[in-house]
């Protein structure tokens, strides 16, 4: 009797562990579900795997080549995103500070053939010392008045760097990545792989910044500045830092952009100039100011869509200029009627397709009791 | 010291200087009745461009009436991006107006080989008014009676139009508009007629300014006058938006900038790299000195 009793509370426990190790299972799932990185980690994962793909020969490498540009300009978006979306700084000094990063990194290989490690250091320290200069500036002049005269800081830039070297150019051979070296064809690979690590890295800290009490600083600046200035929020340190976090951003981008495409001539001379700025600026705006996700929807549109769809179909492939139209319909229509960007527009889709199951459960089924 | 080279460098500035400040006053008109920096001023120009030198090179018309052809269609794709774009575009933020005039950019590059056959060429030989050969001879300097033919336009053109924003019926509506659209509105001013008719005349003003810009330079491409158009910019912000004549001045402050730093290049050669960044430095050193530009005013803020 004793013994099956024995048995019956032990099953009993037994049972109830494994419940309980099933719930806690589930909650831990639940809150791996709702964490917001794990979808940057599925983006990276998916990106590292197209690049495998790619070398397997089952996607064509200009396409691996368009996403490893665009992926480029995404990292300059989410400095823009933080500076535009969460700081109300409108800034077309981008393509300027993306020259200096890819100015250094050309000395750093080129001449005097230091390792990326240098350049990143190099790059950074620049990239904070413009940024306090420029955000200095922005504690001056605001609105559009900032945007003009940011576009005018990006003009010295150029003027600056034109005339120390005309054009930049690294050879495949000189790249080394951390002390490793790769042949030829695998640089382009590696260059990637550092590309999405970079990129995850960034995306995480953007969103922790974001969600911190800088990013609430941020948006309190943004609202009104006099209000935020009476609950104490310093407008030099907040503005100062959304300036130095973008300019650090595009300056790397310049950094991987040499590594990757390895010459500015490839991009059509537009790497430097206002229209690169201007894209920048669009990009976010197309995809939602203040959404992560949103700026690289958006960077997708602006600089992937073109080379890694439409170029392949041939209607598209015969009149190339068909793409900058309809690219810049595409902004002019995002622009006046989705003003709150695409991910106003996925959210509102998601919404009503919720709504509609809701009333087509109703109806089939009747209102729940 | 040698006077006359001084005077050549000024002689050679002119042709740009013109253009830049007819662009000037085109971008600060959109800027007062539209609240917008308008990207797309340099592209609406090229297209009046485009037109006279479509018309004198594929159908041999001469300039004079080319001219005023492409001017006209400048006047009309101005006024004709206002009622179709920004008119339904209201609630528009300053920032989403001017990523819209970004997407015209890109729509009127993408246009403009399909209608014209000219942006196909390599490089557009467009003949100015007057062959550049035939000179005014004065000593050492020579000056191509072109150059006075542009400078003649401009000031003509510049004169009229502060006459007509001072004196005339059309200024007072236009000066009640920038000043505040929604109280112009309640005093029985036609803003939405104002607003468009200012985006007309910016247009026309920038065909003027490129035709003068491209009888000086090659023409290559819908690009052609963003030079102009970021001088223009940045002129705005010298002179001060507050007004309309503060922009042209800082237009004019920044051509005469590039002028003197000309002049100091030939004694110091090796200066003559860096000319372009010390012209935009001394214009950021202004600008940072008075944010409101040089005959801006003070603007309050209410809380």
């Amino acid at each position: 009797m004793t013994a099956k009793n024995d048995y019956l509370v032990k099953k009993m426990l037994a049972e109830q562990q494994k419940e309980q190790s099933a719930k806690r299972a589930l909650q831990i799932f639940d809150k791996f579900k709702h964490h917001p990185v794990l979808g940057y980690v599925i983006f990276a994962v998916v990106l590292v795997l197209l690049q495998v793909l790619a070398k397997e020969g089952m996607i064509s490498t200009s396409f691996i080549g368009a996403v490893g540009s665009t992926l480029i300009y995404c990292i300059v978006g989410l400095g823009f995103c933080l500076l535009l979306g969460y700081s109300a700084l409108a800034s077309l000094g981008t393509a300027g500070f993306i020259g200096i990063g890819a100015y250094i990194t050309y000395f750093c290989f080129a001449e005097y053939n230091v390792g990326v490690g240098v350049a990143f250091l190099l790059v950074i320290v620049v990239a904070v010392a413009v940024g306090v200069f420029v955000g200095f500036i922005s504690l001056r002049i605001e609105g559009i008045y900032l945007a003009i005269v940011t576009l005018g800081v990006a003009q010295i830039i150029k003027e600056v760097l034109s005339a120390l070297v005309d054009t930049i150019k690294i050879s495949a051979k000189d790249i080394t990545i951390f002390g490793m070296g790769f042949e030829i064809r695998e640089v382009k690979q590696a260059v990637f792989f550092l590309i999405v690590a970079i990129m995850l890295l960034l995306m995480w800290v953007t969103h922790n910044l974001i969600n911190s009490p800088t990013g609430r600083a941020m948006l309190a600046m943004k609202n009104s500045t006099s209000a935020a200035q009476a609950f104490g929020i310093s407008l030099m340190k907040y503005r100062l830092l959304a300036f130095v976090f973008s300019t650090i951003l595009a300056a790397l981008a310049g950094l991987l952009y040499m590594l990757y495409i390895r010459s500015e001539q490839n991009s059509a001379g537009t790497l430097f100039t206002l229209s690169t700025s201007l894209n920048i600026l669009g990009a976010v705006i197309i995809g939602g100011t203040k959404s992560i996700w949103g700026t690289i929807g958006g960077t997708f549109i602006i600089f992937g869509i073109d080379k890694m769809f439409l170029q392949d179909i041939k209607f598209f492939n015969d009149n190339p200029t068909l793409i900058t139209i309809v690219c810049g319909l595409l902004v002019i229509l995002v622009v006046m009627f989705f003003p709150g960007g695409l991910v106003q527009l996925v959210k509102g889709g998601i919404f009503k397709l919720k709504t509609l199951f809701v009333k087509w459960r109703v109806r089939r089924y009747g209102i729940e009791e | 010291m040698d006077f006359s080279a001084y005077l050549t460098i000024l002689i050679g500035v002119l042709p740009p200087m013109c253009a830049g400040i007819l662009a000037t006053f085109a971008i600060t008109l959109i800027f007062k009745t539209s609240y917008t920096t308008n990207f797309a001023q340099g592209v609406i120009s090229a297209i009046g461009a485009y037109v006279a030198v479509e018309l004198t090179l594929e159908k041999g018309l001469p300039l004079w009436g080319v001219a005023i052809i492409g001017v006209v269609v400048a006047f009309v794709v101005g006024m004709l991006i206002d009622v179709c774009i920004f008119r339904r575009g209201k609630n528009v933020n300053a920032i989403g107006k001017q990523i819209i005039t970004m997407g015209l950019i890109s729509l009127f590059v993408g246009v403009i080989p399909f209608i014209f056959k000219v942006a196909n060429y390599e490089s557009v030989p467009l003949q100015p008014f007057i062959p550049i050969t035939k000179q005014l001879v004065i000593g050492k300097v020579s000056i191509p009676y072109n150059t006075f033919v542009g400078l003649g336009l401009t000031i003509v053109l510049m004169v009229l139009v502060f006459v007509l924003l001072q004196k005339s019926k059309w200024g007072l509506s236009v000066r009640a508009t920038a000043s505040n659209e929604i109280v112009a509105g309640m005093m029985g001013i036609n803003t939405k007629v104002i607003t468009a008719i200012s985006w007309a005349i910016a247009g026309a003003l920038g065909a003027v300014a490129a035709i003068i810009y491209i009888g000086n330079a090659t023409f290559s491409s819908a690009l052609v006058m963003t030079t102009t158009q970021i001088n223009a910019f940045l002129a705005g912000i010298l002179g001060g938006f507050a007004t309309f004549y503060g922009p042209v001045v800082g237009a004019a402050i920044i051509y005469l900038l590039d002028v003197i730093i000309g002049c100091i290049c030939i004694h110091v050669p090796e200066l003559s790299m860096w000319k372009s960044a010390v012209v935009y430095g001394i214009v950021m050193l202004l600008v940072l000195w008075k944010p409101q530009g040089l005959f801006g005013k003070k603007m309050v803020k209410k809380v």
